[in-house]
């Protein structure tokens, strides 16, 4: 037995993602993506009796009483820090197949409020010991920077290669109105123009911080067909985890993709070839390049030249991260990467307006 | 060795009591890693259990290594996290594998500024080991590039 | 009204704006509360979204509430968690729910200590607001009884 077929999307909820977002709390600004969920679900918000939010800063119980859900009959955080939106859905699927709740409420974001402090916290673990004295960059920048690097060194990936997932990426985003970088046009030369935060990262390849949230319902097979929806079913999933930091972990040019994603084919029938567009997470244009290729969209090590040879825009003829991403949208914290889902979720209920992709039924996620 | 160093000292947050003995270890200008008597292998950075077969704390050993290794990536840190780190941008920030297996963090330092801001530093370069007694508690290891051998 | 005042005062963390309201209300001696203009009712604690209906911000007023209610529950605090209450315990943590129809926590002040300690108190016993003036920033909302 699998959850093959055995659970769908029957609505999401995206607020614009936002350099700041003044006034607001996290709590509040997941509950306007939750509103916008259930309608777009067609359902109520009595319906609702799942949830499952981030987990750290976001207990279920804190957001199911914030938000007045009553009757939760499953809950729990997915507490896998990016990939938390994705493995959220993953988690909510297996929870509405077994029974356990009918339309589980997935939720994720982060507000962005100078009044409330906040950013910026470093995690505990080794890092303050053994790399903060040498001077790290921002955010995950530097453990980026060297996977960006040995990648090149061992498949010989260039810079301007890369460039094109920021440059496509921002030509999908620039009709967005969710995006917070929404008619502002950057080329590929301006991608290479732009300046080192820390070489080989440059600026335009790195995610900027945002506040934002997003949600989505899970429901039952047998819900979704009954539902006034164009149900998107979950055909196949598979979840890895790594180190947290990328230092010590042998095989440095190879993201857990390559074991989520074999899992999630089989899981489904379907093959790389299969698949029609893509939507996979994005903090820096070498992640999503080394998870692409770790899903089998190019052999490993050869996605440097898949990027110069393809039309990854939402009108190409392989078409990814085709709302922009987060490069090219902002990172709401976790609702940057359940973008990805929402975005997939979209395109496939035909909901995606101009950037509507043609072929649209099959999409791989990355979370 | 100055009370004025400005940026940030290592702050042991894991367990002070297991990493000690590295940092012991620095302030002697000395390279000293856990070595597992179980499997046999170095790892870094210092933990209570073996990250590669779960061997228990009375089964790991410190010993003195080399201080030989090679760059295995870098990133070169134009805009630091830190303002302390500001006036010596562009600087390297790499990931040093050690000949005995094990990777650490550290800046590769005694390359022209030139150089450094042209990213001219190869993966795999051999480097070793140079420590820097930046307080008077505290020495950082750096890395230094070497000839081959 | 005193500088030395010892207690935790109010540390607004989901949104200080949002319940700032309701914090200025207490400084007038009046009980403010949310109103949803959706689904008509009033709630507490102040939100960005109405635990309702959830209804966005823009459906949500302040509105002045008669500062009126019936003790829903109540626990009499022996060992209070924090050292600062000690002197004054044992004392009552209690649920208000205010006839505007939300419930709200706070102290019910003025019985006597035998009463405190012989749970004198009545579940469904009508209070109203008592407004003290901790220091010059904050206004607490606490409770009396009252006849029904």
């Amino acid at each position: 037995m699998s959850l093959r077929g055995e659970a769908a999307i029957i609505g999401i909820g995206e607020l614009p993602t936002q350099r700041s977002t003044p006034g607001r709390s996290m709590l509040g600004l997941l509950g306007d993506a939750a509103r916008i969920a259930i309608k777009d679900a067609h359902i109520r918000k009595e319906d609702v009796d799942g949830i499952v939010t981030e987990g750290g800063a976001t207990y279920p119980a804190s957001v199911a009483e914030y938000l007045g859900i009553r009757d939760v009959r499953f809950g729990t955080g997915s507490s896998m820090m990016g990939a938390s939106g994705a493995t959220g859905i993953a988690i909510a699927s297996m929870a509405v197949m077994n029974g356990l709740a009918n339309n589980v409420l997935v939720l994720m974001g982060v507000a962005r409020n100078p009044a409330l402090g906040g950013g910026g916290e470093g995690f505990g673990g080794p890092g303050g010991e053994f790399e903060m004295p040498y001077g790290t960059a921002a955010g995950a920048n530097t453990g980026y920077a060297m996977i960006y690097k040995k990648h090149m060194d061992q498949y010989g990936t260039t810079q301007e290669q890369l460039a094109h997932v920021a440059s496509n990426q921002r030509f999908n985003a620039l009709e967005n109105e969710n995006s917070a970088f929404k008619g502002q046009a950057i080329s590929h030369q301006d991608v290479l123009d732009s300046r080192y935060v820390n070489y080989p990262l440059r600026l335009l390849e790195c995610v900027m911080p945002c506040g934002g949230a997003a949600a989505a319902i899970v429901t039952t097979a047998e819900r979704a067909k009954a539902s006034l929806t164009n149900p998107v079913y979950v055909l196949g999933v598979g979840t890895a985890l790594d180190d947290f930091g990328a230092y010590p972990k042998p095989e440095f040019t190879t993201s857990p993709v390559a074991r989520s994603a074999p899992v999630a084919y089989a899981m489904s029938g379907y093959t790389p070839r299969d698949i029609q567009f893509a939507e996979f997470y994005d903090c820096y244009t070498i992640l999503e390049a080394m998870c692409l290729e770790d899903a089998g969209i190019a052999p490993k090590g050869e996605i440097g030249p898949f990027f110069a040879a393809t039309d990854t825009t939402y009108k190409g003829t392989f078409p990814i991260n085709t709302d922009g991403g987060q490069l090219s949208s902002g990172q709401p914290g976790l609702a940057g990467g359940f973008r990805h889902v929402i975005e997939g979720a979209r395109q496939i209920m035909g909901k995606a307006g101009v950037r509507q992709v043609a072929r649209k039924d099959l999409c791989l996620v990355n979370g | 060795m100055t009370s004025e160093y400005k940026k940030p000292l290592p702050r042991p947050a894991m367990n002070p009591e297991v990493s000690k003995p590295f940092w012991e270890g620095t302030k002697k200008h000395e390279l000293w890693m856990q070595y597992c008597l179980n499997h046999n292998g170095h790892f870094f950075y210092p933990r209570e259990v073996c990250p590669i077969c779960w061997a228990p704390q009375d089964r790991l050993v410190w010993q003195k290594v080399s201080g030989k290794g090679r760059v295995f990536s870098y990133t070169t840190v134009f805009q630091p996290a830190i303002p302390a780190f500001a006036e010596e941008a562009p600087y390297i920030h790499a990931l040093i594998e050690v000949d005995e297996g094990a990777r650490i963090i550290g800046n590769v330092i005694d390359i022209p500024q030139e150089d450094v801001a042209a990213n001219k530093l190869e993966v795999n370069q051999r480097v070793e080991a140079v420590f820097e007694d930046v307080t008077d508690e505290w020495t950082l290891v750096k890395w230094k590039p070497i000839g081959e051998g | 009204m005193t500088s030395e005042y010892k207690k935790p005062l109010p540390r607004p963390t989901i949104n200080p704006e949002v319940s700032q309201p309701f914090w200025e209300g207490t400084k007038k001696h009046e009980l403010w509360l949310q109103y949803c203009l959706n689904h008509n009712g009033h709630f507490f604690y102040p939100r960005e979204v109405c635990p309702v209906c959830l209804a966005p911000q823009e459906r949500l007023v302040w509105q002045q509430v008669p500062a009126k209610g019936r003790v829903h529950s109540y626990t009499t605090v022996y060992q209070p968690a924090l050292p600062a209450f000690a002197e004054e315990a044992p004392f009552i943590h209690a649920l208000i729910e205010l006839d505007a129809g939300a419930r709200i926590v706070g102290n019910v002040v003025g019985l006597s200590r035998e009463e405190v300690e012989g749970n004198a108190l009545e579940l469904n016993q009508p209070v109203e607001a008592v407004f003290e003036d901790v220091t010059d920033e904050w206004t607490l909302v606490k409770w009396q009884r009252v006849d029904g």
